[in-house]
């Protein structure tokens, strides 16, 4: 059962198609990325995915079926527009959100205690929020999304204000959330958090579906013919089947002639007696997958 | 059901255990209290109790009161000293040991009149008391039965009847001219005060960007419904308790000043008071949440919402004219216009009988009204929940187009 079944679903503003014919799905026990570039459409799709609007047209099943006020307590929401109650303390701020999540106070405090605890957020929480760091706050509105254990978990830059020691806190909470069979949908610009934590990816530019798939296929469809490669000492200056080597900080790239395979080169290699600590085909980094495409919508759009 | 609770609870404890309330809610009867003590302290200091003197010459005199007449702190009972000659009372005088004298002269029971010497003019208390004193020992009264003097002495009390007797009203209900100008202020304090906060509640989310958070864990009548609910519960709380203080001041103050203890109003206007001020109540309150609602910003909504404030008060300018003439089409109209009715309909029932129908018209009239301004309130809300940084306007609200 999908946790979440867009098809075909498009919503207009004004003079602005915000989203174009969409579909996708999200499945239970996996990161999605949602993926684009500034004013793709993603907040409007997240929007319609939670039912905070209606699509012009098509169709959204969250949680198996539309979207109802039940549901609101399986799902949590980091918005990109986000903040925390100011006046009031800490913990009484996130008690009050994890009730309108569905939750006793009663429930709601050891949870929330734990989280705080290690979220390095307890010796806080009688503090007035507006008393925080950003950081804080970003780790008290994280707190928030998942206090109440939801299925189906949203968030929306959610490395932003972190520092290194956090962000690598909260990519083990997802992906604890994601074995556990929630389904998150993360919608970042940082494209190595993505890398590192995505199963599937949907890109859109301007409201249409770019790419959608798994992050592997869609890396492998972008790979080149290319081999990075490390030696221990020098590389030959010819290698059969290579055509051109081009060193990049301290690695070669080696790039083939039409018949060549790699495994061949990589024989041809031992054969010639060089010693290797790195050998792999050159799969693009996502950012300039990101950036080519993007760049080749624009292109496409101005033609 | 829960959430909304949550909700109440948020907004009330938000507002009542902040000092700023409790500061607020505090400031009025201490300075009312404050004001009363400076007014007691004043009369006793400023009031002189000390004996006046009497030079009978007439020999008119005959008889003084009993037993002494309790005073009060603003009127003390004051003795009356009988001296020989005008001499002597103008040594006591002079001496200090009485604060004025009245010389009865022999001509007295055909001229009618009295002189009063004094350094310092006596109060006004002195002369009701030596007036008390001559009726007493007027020669008509001195063979009447007992309690017939006593009817006599303390003069009149007229009370007057409406034609179809529906409605009585005597000097001793000095209290039903003021009951609707103490409440009506009462009210508005209290309305602006819930107003205010509902105004602040409803910009809350959209300023501290938790609107996305919120509207996705509840739904935005649940918000709404919490919130309304919430604020005017402060706002009843803060009433409550200067009600509490009110009636403290009462019985206090009836110790001091006899009159207060005659105070108590009857259960019909206590009930109309009610049915009028809890939809009039709710409808600025929800009058207060669509302007929150449509701005931005909370400072920029406090603004636009003076403007509404002021209708309130209109009935308070035109007081002299309802007052005159309560049952003139000015005062018929005011008290059908949903923003003036309240306090309109308060006044109008002080000062004469209104007919029932038209007390059910307003009522009527500000049910639905206050029900139109709810609806008016979801709606604003919906249409401005997502918008930051960006005002609704009047067309957007009452049209089917959004534009977001």
């Amino acid at each position: 059962m999908s946790i979440i079944d867009a098809s075909n679903i498009s919503k207009r503003f004004g003079d602005i198609q915000a989203v174009d014919h969409l579909s996708f799905d999200v499945q239970p026990g996996e990161i999605f990325g949602l993926l684009g570039p500034n004013g793709a459409g993603k907040t409007t799709t997240i929007r319609m995915i939670l039912d905070i609007f209606k699509p012009d047209s098509g169709d959204i099943n969250v949680l198996d079926g539309s979207m109802t006020e039940e549901k609101k307590n399986k799902i949590g929401y980091l918005p990109e527009e986000r903040g925390l109650y100011q006046d009031i303390p800490l913990d009484r701020c996130l008690t009050f959100l994890a009730t309108l999540k569905g939750m006793d106070e009663s429930a709601a405090k050891p949870v929330l205690e734990g989280y705080m605890k290690q979220f390095e957020l307890f010796e806080n929480r009688h503090q007035k929020v507006k008393e925080l760091s950003k950081g804080m706050q970003q780790k008290a509105q994280l707190i928030t999304t998942l206090v109440h254990d939801p299925a189906l978990v949203i968030i929306d830059e959610p490395f932003t204000s972190l520092d290194p020691v956090n962000t690598e806190m909260v990519k083990d909470l997802l992906e604890k959330k994601r074995d556990e069979g929630k389904a998150i949908i993360m919608s970042t610009h940082q494209m190595n958090q993505v890398e590192e934590l995505c199963d599937r990816i949907l890109l859109i530019d301007h409201g249409k579906q770019v790419l959608y798939g798994t992050l592997r296929d869609i890396q492998n469809s972008f790979s080149s013919r290319d081999l990075m490669v490390t030696p221990l000492d020098e590389l030959p200056i010819s290698i059969n089947g290579v055509k051109e080597i081009r060193q990049m900080n301290g690695r070669f790239r080696l790039i083939l002639k039409e018949d060549a395979q790699p495994n061949v080169i990589l024989k041809n290699l031992i054969n010639q007696g060089v010693e290797l600590t790195e050998f792999e085909i050159a799969v693009p980094p996502l950012n300039e997958i990101f950036i080519q495409v993007v760049k080749e919508q624009e292109e496409g759009t101005h033609d | 059901m829960t959430k909304i609770w949550q909700i109440i609870k948020h907004e009330y404890r938000r507002h009542v255990f902040q000092k700023k309330f409790i500061l607020s809610l505090l400031s009025l009867p201490i300075g009312v209290g404050a004001m009363a003590i400076v007014a007691v302290l004043i009369a006793i200091l400023s009031t002189n109790s000390s004996p006046v003197g009497v030079v009978d010459q007439a020999n008119f005199l005959q008889e003084f009161p009993q037993e002494k007449q309790d005073g009060t702190i603003f009127e003390p009972a004051i003795d009356f000293l009988s001296y020989q000659d005008a001499d002597q009372a103008q040594t006591a005088l002079d001496g200090g040991d009485i604060q004025a004298y009245y010389v009865i002269p022999e001509t007295y029971p055909d001229s009618l009149e009295i002189e009063l010497v004094y350094d310092e003019k006596p109060d006004s208390g002195v002369q009701n008391q030596f007036t008390q004193l001559l009726k007493l020992n007027l020669d008509l009264t001195k063979n009447l039965d007992a309690n017939i003097r006593h009817r006599l002495q303390s003069g009149s009390n007229i009370t007057i009847t409406s034609l179809d007797g529906s409605r009585e009203m005597n000097e001793d209900e000095w209290y039903l001219v003021f009951t609707p100008f103490v409440a009506g202020t009462m009210f508005v304090i209290v309305v602006m005060t819930s107003g205010g906060y509902l105004l602040q509640a409803v910009v809350q989310e959209k300023e501290n960007r938790t609107m996305e958070i919120v509207i996705t864990s509840v739904s935005p009548s649940q918000l709404m419904t919490g919130k309304i609910i919430g604020n005017i519960a402060v706002g009843l709380t803060q009433l409550i308790i200067w009600l509490i203080f009110s009636w403290i001041a009462l019985k206090v103050g009836g110790l001091i000043w006899p009159v207060l203890q005659d105070f108590s109003l009857p259960a019909d206007y206590i009930l109309v008071l009610l049915l009028v001020l809890l939809p009039a109540f709710v409808m600025v309150a929800a009058i207060m949440a669509s302007i929150g609602a449509s701005m931005t910003e909370a400072q920029e909504a406090q603004q636009v919402s003076g403007l509404f404030s002021l209708p309130i008060m209109i009935p308070y300018y035109l007081s002299s004219v309802i007052m005159t003439n309560p049952n003139g089409t000015l005062a018929v109209v005011l008290s059908y216009i949903p923003l003036t009715a309240p306090i309109t309909i308060l006044m109008r029932m002080a000062f004469t009988v209104v007919p029932v129908w038209q007390i059910v018209i307003n009522i009527a009239i500000l049910v639905i009204f206050a029900a139109l301004a709810i609806w008016v309130a979801g709606r604003t809300f919906r249409m401005g929940m997502l918008r930051y940084g960006k005002r609704i306007s009047l067309k957007e609200i009452i049209g089917n187009r959004v534009e977001l």
